[in-house]
């Protein structure tokens, strides 16, 4: 299953490379908007990053089911023997793979041009591996809720919102405390805590909201 | 004694029955909330005096806190009725929660717009990143979610069990945002707003607090009986009962 | 464990129906298949034969009435597996090869398959496409791949929407002889057209669905 997610991203290579060129002009947008004062960007730089990959992302999620749904190999997924949350989870693990993954790696990149000081950006990797995992599994829940339906890009939006609001605090948290020399173990840790209980539960959540979207 | 409860929730969860149940409560529920709400406002208005402190301007605590409180409340209702509805698949259930979700979102709406209008003045600002105030903020785009998701599915049915599934993941979400906010806001600023204070309510300040919170709670069974009732006649168009109700006379 | 007999039903339907907007999409029905049976679902445009199909293969949540599979109330965790359902929806990827596509319907199966994949592309008359993603088969040839996953799966029973839809001549042909070789291993099938299958051959039942 996971073999065959890859093997169909790599035949849509040039899909993948929409996100990262996403974030990339909307770094590259905000030095025009602020100014380009170092301090300044310095300061928000590792927000920016944050936010950027995450709505990114988002722009990937929307599409998860809906190439499946449209052929009817979401159905044959359905019906197979093997538990669907199993199958659901490989499947998320393939969509961070081919869709956050390539984000994390232009990360560094995007910190740079924000002037991040160098030592921060480890840090701000890190928070970046443990919270687009925890998007990608809360985000195939909700992507799987509105399976369903026809009109469904606004409406994740909305969904995500308060479902990915404490990744985002714990990561900026991380990133911030950082930057001020302080500890930033504690945020990263209980980031951690999320994404473990969410690896457990998720799949399960997703599978239930597959069947109730799907049931017509 | 035991066994008669459960059967008469199973019997009251038909739709036919709660039709006329609901039709049964909802004047008394609804003259009520008006009769309490008027007590309630007197009292709040004209005979609690003003606050040694604030002056007139924490009587909007009386529209303020009420909602606050039946903000949560609703959504709690409707989490428990969603997962009734999602678990059981019993039509009551999904009616009663997604015609929750919208008296929730008008009451979680006023306590935010209240919240405002009384931080103005209390403390020169109208919105703070404060946690109490960002989790409500939460809870709305919750609300907003769960209406959405029901209104984009072309079942109804099918809509309300997943929004009512997307329901109780909030409800799990909640405490977490809650916390993490806390957690944040301290982070950032050394100090929160203690907006609640540690100042002592007087009683002649809290019944008129209690009265109205009755007169919402009230009022909320009343509205949520007449749209249940609504939501069904639309659900069960087909069903002979709603025929024999639409026409008593024998339909041709 | 009894003799495997002709008789042995495999599904059993008490009054089945499925509810949309709390009304019936097609009348009650009742009836069983047994193994070595193949049934043809006859009906009308819109008179619920695409529904009933889903209904059983576990798509759909039942409306009213029961379902029995061998012998036992119907629980999708013993029948996955058993039941092999192709839809109007091929349900086959695109971007993949023929041959990709049937190993991955594989791999969901979780068993081992009873043929290789490019074996069963053959006994469809797709020698030569193996190799070619699917975007590029014209719409007959899809439908062989996916049917070429009825040969690869072990699978009780059948349930085919339209299986003849798209196909010439040949593959009716063929599509009939397929349904004959599993009949005749004690399978079953359960098939939705709107032209007569194969009449000569006496395995044939008929269902007629709607008004």
């Amino acid at each position: 299953m996971l073999r065959r997610e890859l093997l169909l991203a790599w035949r849509r290579r040039g899909d993948i490379a929409m996100p990262v060129l996403y974030a990339v002009l909307v770094t590259v947008l905000f030095p025009f908007a602020l100014g380009p004062e170092d301090t300044l960007l310095q300061r928000i730089a590792g927000g920016i990053v944050l936010v950027t990959v995450l709505l990114a992302m988002l722009l990937t999620l929307d599409a998860m089911f809906t190439s499946d749904i449209e052929d009817g190999s979401l159905e044959q997924l359905v019906l197979s023997p093997q538990p669907l949350a199993l199958l659901l989870g490989m499947k998320i693990l393939a969509h961070w793979l081919t869709s956050a993954l390539p984000l994390i790696v232009i990360a560094p990149l995007l910190a740079a041009m924000l002037h991040l000081p160098g030592p921060v950006i480890p840090v701000l990797l890190l928070a970046l591996l443990l919270a687009t995992p925890l998007l990608s599994l809360l985000g195939a829940i909700l992507v799987a809720l509105t399976a369903g339906t026809r009109r469904s890009g606004m409406l994740l939006a909305l969904m995500l919102l308060p479902l990915c609001m404490p990744a985002v605090i714990f990561a900026a948290g991380a990133v911030a405390a950082a930057q001020q020399g302080l500890p930033w173990l504690a945020p990263i840790s209980w980031l951690a805590a999320i994404l473990v209980l969410a690896i457990a539960f998720a799949p399960l959540a997703c599978a239930g909201a597959l069947r109730i979207a799907l049931d017509a | 004694m035991t066994r008669w409860i459960p059967l008469w929730l199973h019997r009251l969860s038909s739709p036919p029955t709660f039709y006329r149940f609901a039709g049964a409560v909802w004047p008394w529920a609804m003259g009520l909330a008006l009769v309490a709400g008027a007590i309630g406002l007197y009292g709040a208005l004209v005979l609690a005096p003003p606050d040694y402190q604030q002056g007139d301007a924490y009587r909007i605590i009386f529209i303020h806190v009420p909602s606050a409180w039946m903000s949560m409340f609703i959504y709690a209702v409707m989490a428990v009725a969603s997962f009734v509805a999602v678990v059981w698949r019993i039509k009551l259930a999904e009616v009663v929660a997604m015609q929750s979700a919208p008296i929730g979102a008008a009451f979680t709406f006023i306590t935010l717009v209240s919240g405002s209008l009384w931080g103005k003045p209390m403390w020169g600002t109208w919105w703070t990143w404060d946690a109490r105030l960002t989790s409500e903020l939460v809870l709305l785009f919750l609300y907003l979610g769960v209406i959405g998701l029901y209104h984009a599915f072309e079942d109804r049915r099918q809509g309300a069990r997943a929004a009512g599934f997307l329901a109780i993941i909030g409800i799990i979400n909640v405490p977490i945002v809650h916390f993490s906010v806390n957690w944040w806001n301290t982070l950032h600023q050394g100090s929160t707003i203690n907006f609640f204070g540690t100042s002592k309510i007087a009683a002649d300040m809290l019944w008129p607090l209690l009265v109205l919170t009755l007169a919402t709670k009230l009022y909320y069974v009343a509205s949520l009986c007449r749209r249940a009732r609504a939501d069904l006649l639309a659900l069960e168009g087909n069903k002979a009962w709603v025929h024999e109700l639409v026409a008593p006379e024998p339909a041709p | 464990m009894t003799v495997q007999t002709a008789s042995v039903s495999l599904l059993e339907v008490h009054a089945l129906t499925f509810l949309r907007h709390d009304l019936p999409v097609f009348a009650p029905q009742s009836f069983s298949l047994c193994a070595g049976e193949l049934v043809w679902v006859e009906g009308a445009n819109g008179s619920g034969k695409t529904t009933l199909l889903r209904v059983l293969a576990g798509l759909l949540h039942v409306g009213t009435g029961t379902l029995y599979w061998r012998g036992k109330a119907l629980e999708r965790d013993d029948s996955a597996g058993e039941i092999l359902y192709i839809g109007h929806q091929l349900g086959l990827k695109a971007d993949l090869t023929a041959r990709e596509n049937l190993r991955v319907a594989a791999g969901l199966h979780g068993s081992r398959p009873a043929m290789e994949p490019s074996q069963a592309l053959r006994e469809l008359g797709l020698r030569g496409y193996e190799d070619e993603p699917v975007r590029r088969l014209s719409a007959g040839q899809k439908k062989r791949v996916a049917l070429a996953r009825l040969l690869l799966l072990p699978a009780a029973l059948w349930l085919l929407d339209e299986p003849y839809a798209n196909l010439d001549r040949v593959g009716t042909t063929l599509v009939n002889r397929i349904l004959g070789t599993h009949a005749a291993a004690g399978g079953a099938a359960l098939v939705t057209t709107h032209t007569a299958p194969d009449a000569d051959d006496g395995r044939w039942r008929r269902i007629r669905l709607g008004a």
